[in-house]
């Protein structure tokens, strides 16, 4: 990383980069590939995998001292963020791509193209839209914001964050969930297999007591039994018309398999029953679990029948205690669901806009705060030691250590006087008072008689 | 300062419960649920006080009357709530069901006439306190019986018609539902069984002692008698396999209709002699 000129704009061969700086603007950058510009082979080349993202971690630290890092790395994103907190330290995309290129072993012309880079006030947008989803393969999906914790953990962990990025990543974990809370964008499964998960969780609380019977043994079975496993059920039945092939699948899955022709007697046992066949015309008629039903002493029956066409009559779903959902019922569902997602995005770009601005101004104002305590220190020890030299011209006969002595009270005095003003300056930075960000700073600056390092909003020329 | 709380104080403070776990449709967040539950618990700690400072001044269990009986059913219901509320992973809509028959509860009890029946023979007073007790306890388990019929049915009506979940809607499973109602009426017959024959032995010893007593054909012991054998029918139709589901759950609301006329309305709109004073002649009282 090197200085910058105060406003400089630059772009990268494949036109990816704008770099934009300007003298007290925030310096954040944040460079990797997700699924919209990459593919699943450039992804997986740049994943910080398990132990790789401490490694990696390390490594930034030692070739970009004095910078924050945070490693993001999940199946559809690897996002390397990086801060500056020094004055005019500028973070560029060339090195930090160069570095991810050398750390996998990839050449950087394969990775380049794919890169993405934000800067400044952008990063904060971008990861709070990240971490609520926004940018996800699915939207609503609930993992990113524990990978976006992890992320800032192990960072932290790592000594990779500092003051800017505490700040964000946590205000990125409180917005993430504000987002899910207040829009639901995470209510509802999407899928057909996950919604009958939830349908089956609606009829029924305890499933150690139940069993499964899967008719049929092909792919949408399968899936649908990778969830409804989630559930821990007492037992699993498979039962299919090809015997070798039940017994396959019942191996797959650690269930019991049984032939076809016992098919009456699992139906009398299970109390979830997932269809799948291929069978042309319903294997099981409103007579049969009519029957069914009596010998189950009318127990609560939950049929997911995912057969196209049917597995079970239709008018089934007509009996006392028996829910059945084909296909078209878990599809609507999961349609719905969607739906009711696409719903939250404007709510949810809102609160992001919003929750961005208010993150920006308390990290401006946590930056303002810290330059205003250095100023203030260099003020006071410029005082002390201008008045120090003058007394110890006027005082010639004294020896060592009697200016050392009166060397430490001065030093002790000066630390008193500004151990008030330097507590309320980093309680104001911690805790800024967002009607009025610069109102203490702003006292402290006319009482101590310091300048404002920000370029004057009026004059014209670039400001925050 | 515990003198002067009365039943507004903590039905005002579940009536606010209520709005609050009804703002569930528009307010999703946290801070809905932990206001709702606050409300619902500082209504039921005023509630505890009143009715503790009640016994305190009657030294006895508030059960004499139909006015303390109803106040103490109110104040076990909301504990049900809140334990429910509290525990349960899901933030299941519980109080939406509760707390309005709270509400309904606590303005019967408002409306009804103050103080109860009191004994001079000590025996009596024990065997009425037992008779209220158990019919109270009884009437609880018929309550939750009730409600939980009601989530089943509700819940059972929207996986039939294949209607999405209501957002911040959530309650318990078919399963869970229909296992509270089976336990609630398991556990109300034994008791309203055991408070009916009490309370019909203590007619039988008022007479022995030649106190005024409850005629046979008196309304409250002719509801209450029918209401004994429509509950008899009612854990007899839970245990079988046809009547399970809807049914039972149709029956259980019939049930409470008839225990909520033999324990409210019966004394409005029939001439009864429960609970009233006897002739100054008599040794005992009406039971």
């Amino acid at each position: 990383m090197t200085p910058v000129a105060p406003t400089t704009a630059a772009a990268t061969p494949e036109g990816h980069v704008v770099e934009h700086h300007r003298e007290g603007a925030l310096t954040l950058l944040t460079l990797g590939v997700d699924h919209r510009s990459a593919p699943t082979a450039v992804r997986e080349a740049l994943a910080f995998d398990g132990s790789k993202c401490e490694h990696g971690l390390c490594r930034l630290k030692e070739a970009f001292p004095g910078i924050e890092f945070v490693i993001l790395s999940t199946c559809n994103r690897v996002e390397v963020y990086a801060a500056a907190d020094q004055a005019g330290v500028a973070l560029e995309v060339a090195p930090l791509a160069a570095f991810l290129a050398e750390f996998h072993g990839v050449p950087v012309e394969t990775v380049a193209g794919h890169l993405v880079a934000h800067h400044d006030e952008a990063v904060v947008g971008h990861l709070f839209r990240v971490v609520s989803s926004l940018e996800s393969l699915v939207l609503g999906e609930g993992q990113i914001l524990g990978q976006v914790r992890n992320a800032y953990k192990v960072a932290v962990a790592r000594q990779g964050v500092g003051p800017i990025f505490h700040t964000v990543f946590r205000e990125a974990i409180r917005v993430g969930k504000r987002v899910r809370e207040e829009t639901g964008m995470d209510r509802g499964k999407l899928s057909i297999a996950s919604v009958a998960v939830d349908v089956a969780r609606e009829v029924f609380d305890q499933f150690d007591d139940k069993t499964v019977l899967v008719i049929g043994a092909g792919k949408m079975a399968e899936l649908t039994l990778q969830h409804l496993k989630s559930l821990r059920p007492g037992r699993i039945i498979v039962t299919n018309r090809n015997a070798a092939k039940a017994e396959e699948a019942a191996a797959t899955w650690g269930a019991l398999a049984i032939p076809f022709e016992r098919l009456g007697q699992a139906l009398i046992e299970a109390d979830v029953v997932v269809s799948t066949t291929s069978a042309e015309a319903p294997i099981v008629t409103l007579d049969t679990y009519t029957r069914v039903q009596r010998s189950r002493r009318n127990r609560l029956a939950l049929i997911l029948d995912i057969a196209v066409p049917r597995d079970f009559d239709e008018a089934i779903g007509d009996l006392e205690q028996v829910m059945l959902y084909n296909v078209d019922d878990l599809k609507a569902q999961a349609d719905r669901n969607y739906q009711g997602r696409r719903k939250g995005i404007d709510p949810a770009q809102v609160i992001i806009e919003h929750e961005t601005a208010a993150c920006l101004t308390a990290l401006r104002h946590q930056r303002n705060a810290g330059t205003l305590l250095r100023q203030l220190g260099d003020y006071a020890d410029s005082a002390r030691l201008r008045e120090q030299d003058a007394l110890f011209a006027k005082l010639s006969h004294l020896d060592d250590s009697e200016r050392q002595a009166i060397a430490h009270t001065l030093q002790r005095l000066q630390n008193q006087f500004l151990h008030h003003p330097r507590a309320a300056l980093r309680s104001a930075a911690a805790t800024p008072d967002h009607d009025h960000p610069h109102s203490l700073l702003t006292a402290v600056r006319h009482l101590f008689g310091l300048v404002d390092p920000r370029p004057n909003p009026n004059s014209g020329q670039p400001g925050e | 300062m515990v003198d002067r709380l009365t039943v507004l104080c903590f039905a005002g403070t579940y009536a606010l419960a209520l709005i609050g776990d009804l703002a569930r449709v528009v307010a999703r967040g946290s801070a809905r649920w932990y206001v709702t539950v606050v409300l619902t618990a500082l209504g039921w700690i005023i509630h505890t006080v009143y009715l503790a400072n009640l016994a305190a001044q009657g030294l006895a269990i508030p059960v004499t009357g139909l006015r303390n009986s109803l106040l103490v059913l109110a104040w076990i219901l909301v504990a049900i709530d809140l334990y429910l509320v509290v525990r349960s992973i899901r933030r299941l809509a519980v109080g939406l069901f509760v707390l309005p028959l709270v509400l309904i509860v606590l303005a019967l009890a408002a409306w009804s006439p103050k103080g109860g029946w009191s004994q001079s023979n000590a025996w009596l007073t024990f065997w009425g306190t037992v008779h209220g007790l158990l019919l109270l306890l009884g009437a609880v388990s018929t309550c939750v019986a009730f409600l939980a019929g009601l989530m089943y049915l509700w819940q059972a009506d929207r996986l039939k018609s294949k209607r999405l979940p209501q957002p911040g809607f959530a309650l318990p499973s078919l399963e869970q539902s229909e296992r509270w109602n089976r336990g609630a009426i398991t556990l109300a017959f034994p008791l309203l069984t055991a408070g009916m024959f009490i309370g019909l032995a203590l007619i039988v010893a008022t007479r022995q002692v030649g106190g005024a007593t409850l005629a046979w054909t008196d309304p409250k012991v002719v509801s209450t008698v029918l209401m004994w054998i429509l509950f008899a029918g009612l854990l007899h139709a839970r245990y079988r396999p046809e009547w399970r589901g809807k049914r039972v759950m149709l029956l259980t609301a019939l049930a409470f209709a008839f225990l909520a006329f033999a324990m409210v309305g019966v004394g409005l709109v029939l001439p009864t002699a429960h609970g009233a004073p006897s002739s100054p002649n008599a040794n005992g009282r009406a039971v």
